[in-house]
């Protein structure tokens, strides 16, 4: 046990050293570009259900069709903000605390434009 | 309850949140390579920290309770297992969060483990891990055998590393629903704290009359060996004495500001009195600076001692052949075992062997001779290293051959225990009458 303890002890350090020597080598990440592409609310608002769903956060629009099914609280947590400004529920999720770093930038991966 | 099965339920307190955490996971959390690591991230998180707390459970020492367990010996052991499994599972927790951002970009895994917006939750996980790394390397030998002392000092950290896991659970925690999460953590907390306060409390009050902490005066030494000391203690007036069975073992602090070193540090040692005696005796062997020490303790001076702690022997009277094997002085528990027989003077089945380099180490020879000479049923054999090699299969044969058929008792150097340990499995001897007492730092 004191040995498997000191060689997980050894390999703990050991990946979080590669994780951030990776991260200094391959330098900051820009989000997707999405060519200039802009949207007005009235767009946005077109595509206010579960089969197509877009929200605006923070000026960017984001389409979250294919992710919907896959947040971990459940499709129907985020089908309300879908079609409109949701700014307040990734910042608050509904009853106070911020989405996580790692959602955020989760989120890049579905950025298709800027709010006009 | 039995020992396996009180052993089985600490276990089952361990992974009761990770099934629940399990049961109420949903597809969705297991979509995808990303969201399973996540989950998985989430569920070593879940399991370590109630290892960790089960484990604290177990931290506290309440004379009587470690018997349900197979003595304290066991249970430290037990809580040791349990600490190496959380210690396992909160290395890998933020590992496997990271990884699961990975599969987004790098700067999503690492933004994971580094937080730029709202890092306390992190940072407290990240405190509270490092904080376990440092009071765990002494027990994992990390950096080679620790001293004992300092090793229970770094122990100390666990209660903060504990708070502080707690913490970062309660910031972030999600899967079970809020009011479900809190009591289960509560309950868990709860029960550790409790058992902290008997350690801090309860027992320096003695509250227990004949059990916890109770003062003694040191009133004789007698020298069995030129490095070993056979203490007696009387308890003080008004003070009730404490209560014990042969084979059981105390926490001893002595209070001689005249030691050459360990004032007021805490060690244990065997009992090597019997129970009806009126004074208490420990057996100490120099074995390092604080029991070097002791050989010179002076008379009149007092102690303090907790206990009493083991379950090396059954309770009650020796109803059943017995095999001892002593090593050194592993002799202590069946020479208070031994003394309690002769004093009773009834009917035993007993052989005991004696492993000693050779005649000039042999401890507690002549009393042992003098019992088995008036005691019907109790055999003592000699066994010397110099001129037997290590105890084998036909040494035993030879000398106890019956021995397949009784309950044999082991304590010694951990080398012998192996070695008994082995030839006793492999001569066919079942596991559950096998029984060892071993003093380590596990």
């Amino acid at each position: 046990m004191k040995k498997l303890c000191f060689s997980a002890f050894i390999a703990f350090w050991s990946s979080i050293a590669t994780m951030v020597a990776i991260h200094a080598l391959a330098g900051q990440e820009q989000p997707t570009a999405v060519d200039g592409a802009t949207y007005t609310p009235q767009e946005i608002a077109e595509h206010a259900s579960q089969d197509d769903c877009w929200m605006a956060i923070e000026g960017k629009v984001y389409d979250f069709t294919d992710y919907l099914s896959r947040h971990p609280a459940g499709p129907g947590t985020m089908l309300s903000w879908c079609g409109r400004e949701a700014t307040e529920g990734m910042r608050t999720k509904g009853y106070g605390p911020d989405h996580s770093d790692f959602a955020w930038q989760q989120m890049q991966e579905y950025l298709i434009g800027n709010v006009e | 309850m039995r020992t396996p099965t009180a052993n089985l339920l600490l276990w089952f307190l361990g992974l009761l949140p990770s099934a629940i955490f399990l049961v109420t996971s949903t597809e969705t959390e297991w979509s995808s390579t990303a969201a399973s690591l996540n989950t998985l991230g989430r569920l070593t998180g879940i399991a370590g920290l109630s290892f960790f707390l089960v484990a604290a459970m177990l931290s506290s020492r309440v004379p009587g309770f470690d018997r349900k367990f197979g003595g304290l010996t066991k249970l430290w052991f037990t809580h040791h297992q349990l600490a190496a499994v959380s210690f396992l599972l909160l290395l890998t927790h933020p590992l496997l969060l990271a990884f699961s951002g990975m599969t987004v970009s790098i700067d999503a895994g690492m933004s994971v483990l580094f937080p730029g917006s709202n890092p306390a939750p992190a940072l407290i996980g990240w405190l509270a891990l490092v904080v376990m790394m440092i009071f765990l390397a002494p027990s994992f030998a990390f950096f080679g055998e620790p001293r004992y002392q300092r090793w229970k000092f770094l122990h100390k950290l666990a209660g903060v590393a504990l708070v502080l896991a707690l913490i970062h659970s309660f910031m972030l925690a999600r899967q079970i629903h809020f009011l479900w999460q809190s009591i289960l953590w509560s309950l868990y907390t709860g029960l550790a704290l409790l058992a902290m306060l008997f350690r801090w409390g309860f027992s320096k009050r003695s509250w227990f009359k004949r059990h916890g902490q109770l003062r003694y005066q040191v009133v004789g030494a007698s020298k069995p060996l030129s490095n070993v000391v056979e203490l007696e203690l009387q308890s003080q007036p008004q003070q009730a004495r404490l209560a014990y069975e042969a084979g059981q073992f105390i926490y001893f602090t002595p209070f001689d500001n005249q030691l050459a070193a360990g004032y007021a540090e805490e060690h244990p040692y065997t009992i090597s009195s019997a129970p009806e005696e009126a004074n208490l005796r420990i057996a100490v062997k120099d074995l390092g600076d604080s029991s070097r020490a002791l050989q010179s303790i002076q008379i009149g001076s007092l102690v303090r001692v907790e206990g009493p702690y083991g379950a090396f022997f059954p309770s009650g009277d020796c109803t059943e052949s017995e095999l001892w094997i002593a090593g050194g002085i592993g002799i202590t528990p069946f020479l208070s075992r031994a003394r309690h027989l002769a004093a009773k003077a009834g009917k035993v089945d007993v052989h005991c062997i004696l492993c000693v380099q050779d005649e000039a180490r042999a401890l507690y020879h002549d009393e042992l001779k003098n019992i088995a000479d008036r005691l019907p049923g109790f055999v003592l054999t000699m066994h010397y290293f110099y001129r037997e090699g290590a105890i084998n299969t036909a040494f035993l044969q030879g000398h106890c051959p019956d021995f397949m058929g009784r309950s044999c008792y082991v304590c010694g150097p951990p080398p012998m225990l192996g070695c008994v340990q082995g030839i006793l499995r492999s001569s066919g001897v079942p596991s559950k009458r096998i029984h060892t007492e071993e003093f380590n730092l596990l």
